[in-house]
């Protein structure tokens, strides 16, 4: 793991060719189907290569259809099969769709909501809000949700997202309009998510869950493109909240179904691949489309999830503040999904016979329509794109980029280059670099929430194993990966925020 | 049988020994247990399951996914888990379809209400490992955490 000299990484048997600054390829070798990118700095790559994470992303290069070039975001690190900070762009016609490269926790995602109070409104509060947050927000394992829901509620959930919500009160029309895809995809169809799947799901309607999820209050320190935080209406000084989770058992239990459903009726094109858990279905089999409508529909459970959280949310501030949340500015900013798959439509080579290439040797190029996998990604639309919403067309959709619970998180929107260079993705966290095994011997949840104290951020969890499994020193400096992505000008830097209170599992 | 929870980046893997198939997929299933919590009460029922798959590596899948299943409809955590594993005949007769392995097993359910239990979200096949050694059997499983 040393580099030689400026041109090339050598990390074990692989060998990365610098493309430009931040851009690494793995070449296509073997049964690659195109070659692999890593956006990285020299630091951040270390500690990439440091794991399994250019393995697996080697690997992921085998499904078929793949376009152009698989991809690490810069937080890469090792998953199951497809890595976390994986992206590749999948041919919807020729290709295939992978429930494991899409991630068990189907649209994992966060979002942020606005307040117009500042940090001095806060101060000498936290405690109180910390308290109030904890004991009103379910979360941790078996905590139950905001909404005690039987299979109708699950499945009108299931079928319209964003939209039940505010038919039933929990959302009001601007939350929609500042969600991805408005918060519904209307694809989703509740009759291909499995029994097993809603009875998993109906107990969790508003929750967060536990491990990596979390609500954290937080103050804006930091802006930068004014004008952009501006249009985004984010100042310094002003308080913010992140909701981290996603679609619970419900979407944990439609990955595997359709996993195990995809091993068994594909077992052909599974025998081509390196890695089990990268099973896939073809592009137009049945199981493909099953499994889309199933993944659509688990999309719009984590956005309910979400929003019930943030109406919680509201709530709590309302209480705590003594005044309505309208009045306190308690606006959604934006809801972003990390595990996704998604058809968009990008511009890919050509190859000599007309047929789609991957690879730089393309004749031409032409518009095709992919399965664009992101899993622990964020879309990065750029300003003008038509599938960003109405209310950042002008200046390219936000992106959230949370930051471990000492160390602060980010507002970035679309870059630029994200179309041409990502299929319009960016990273979506600091991501990990030691285990969870390893944290809980390296750090003791009680020692880590006074720490965090002395820097006035409190903590509060169902476990104290969880605080040390998600000490700020198990993850990679957030700085640094923004730093990376504002650079290849994939998602620019708008707004930094640093913790105030956090509640977790 | 024993089992021992193993360094993952993100997630937690557990790797589980037993003198026999079934003892190793107990092992297993205990492993899944305490990656999710260190101190277990002596409180709770026991529950029975049956699961049946194509194969043994597909049954390891989904008994351990049986057992998170459980979990959240139960709402308890399933420890002390006994298990045989046996391979039969399809209970539909259909002999074309070969034999297929079943696990006729038990839990003990531990309420989740105040345990301070964290999640595992998932069972993976992703570097998943189930062979026979000269102890007996050695399963490696990574869970989605």
């Amino acid at each position: 793991m040393t580099t030689n000299d400026a041109e090339t990484y050598e990390a074990g048997d692989v060998t990365l060719r610098k493309v430009r600054e931040y851009v690494w390829e793995v070449p296509k070798e073997g049964d690659m189907r195109v070659p692999a990118r890593v956006l990285a700095s020299e630091t951040l790559l270390d500690q990439i290569a440091d794991d399994k994470t250019l393995e697996q992303l080697r690997n992921s290069t085998h499904l078929p259809g793949v376009r152009k070039y698989n991809l690490c975001m810069p937080d890469g690190h090792q998953g199951y099969g497809f890595p976390v900070g994986g992206v590749a762009g999948i041919d919807a016609e020729e290709g295939c769709i992978s429930p494991g490269a899409v991630g068990y926790d189907i649209n994992c995602g966060v979002r942020m909501m606005k307040t117009n109070l500042s940090y001095d409104d806060v101060q000498g509060r936290e405690e109180e809000l910390v308290d109030a947050l904890f004991a009103n927000i379910p979360s941790g394992l078996g905590g139950g949700g905001v909404v005690e829901g039987d299979i109708d509620t699950v499945e009108a959930i299931l079928d319209r997202g964003m939209e039940w919500a505010l038919e039933e009160g929990w959302a009001v029309e601007e939350d929609l309009a500042h969600c991805e895809d408005e918060g519904v995809r209307h694809d989703s169809d509740p009759a291909k998510v499995s029994q097993k799947a809603k009875d998993r799901g109906k107990n969790q309607i508003g929750s967060l869950g536990s491990g990596n999820h979390f609500l954290e209050v937080q103050r804006v320190t930091d802006t930068y493109l004014d004008v952009v935080a501006d249009a985004y209406g984010l100042e310094e000084d002003q308080i913010v909240v992140l909701i981290h989770c996603g679609s619970r058992g419900l979407g944990h239990q439609v990955c595997t179904d359709y996993l195990r459903d995809v091993e068994k009726a594909h077992a052909g094109l599974l025998s081509q691949l390196p890695d089990k858990e990268l099973a896939a279905a073809p592009a137009g089999s049945q199981l493909a489309e099953d499994y889309y409508d199933a993944m659509c529909a688990s999309i719009n459970f984590a956005w309910v999830n979400r929003q019930l959280i943030m109406h919680r949310t509201r709530q709590v501030f309302e209480k705590v503040f003594g005044s309505d949340w309208e009045s306190l500015g308690m606006d959604l900013l934006y809801d972003v999904a990390h595990n996704i798959a998604k058809k968009e439509t990008h511009t890919v080579g050509v190859g000599p016979e007309g047929r789609p290439a991957g690879g730089g040797k393309a004749a031409d190029t032409e518009e095709r329509e992919l399965y664009v996998h992101r899993k622990g990604a964020t879309r990065a639309f750029p300003a003008g794109h038509p599938e960003v919403p109405g209310a950042y067309l002008d200046m390219g959709q936000p992106i959230i980029i949370p930051g471990s619970m000492g160390a602060g998180s980010y507002v970035l929107r679309g870059g630029e280059e994200s179309m041409a260079e990502t299929f319009g993705s960016t990273a979506h966290g600091a991501g990990r670099t030691m285990s969870r095994t390893q944290a809980k011997k390296d750090y003791w949840g009680g020692d880590v929430q006074d720490e965090l104290e002395q820097e006035h951020i409190y903590v509060k969890a169902q476990s104290g194993a969880t605080v040390a499994e998600e000490a700020p020193g198990v993850y990679k400096d957030v700085d640094e990966v923004v730093r990376v992505s504002d650079a290849l000008g994939i998602g620019d830097k708008v707004a930094r925020t640093y913790p105030v209170c956090n509640i977790k599992g | 049988m024993s089992f021992e929870l193993r360094d993952h980046t993100a997630d937690v893997a557990v790797e589980a020994t037993g003198p026999t198939l079934s003892a190793a997929f107990a092992a297993a299933a205990d492993g899944l247990a305490a990656a999710m919590c260190d101190e277990i009460p002596d409180s709770g029922e026991r529950f029975d399951l049956e699961v049946r798959a194509e194969s043994r590596e597909a049954l390891l899948f989904d008994y351990l996914d049986e057992l998170i299943y459980q979990r959240d409809v139960r709402g308890v955590l399933p420890v002390d888990n006994e298990v045989e594993i046996r391979e039969g005949a399809s209970d539909d007769g259909d002999r074309a379809r070969g034999s297929e392995w079943v696990a006729t097993g038990s839990a003990r359910g531990v309420p989740l209400a105040g345990l301070g239990a964290r999640e595992v979200k998932a069972v993976t096949y992703s570097e998943m490992a189930l062979e026979e050694t000269d102890d007996g059997w050695r399963a490696y499983v990574v869970f989605d955490v």
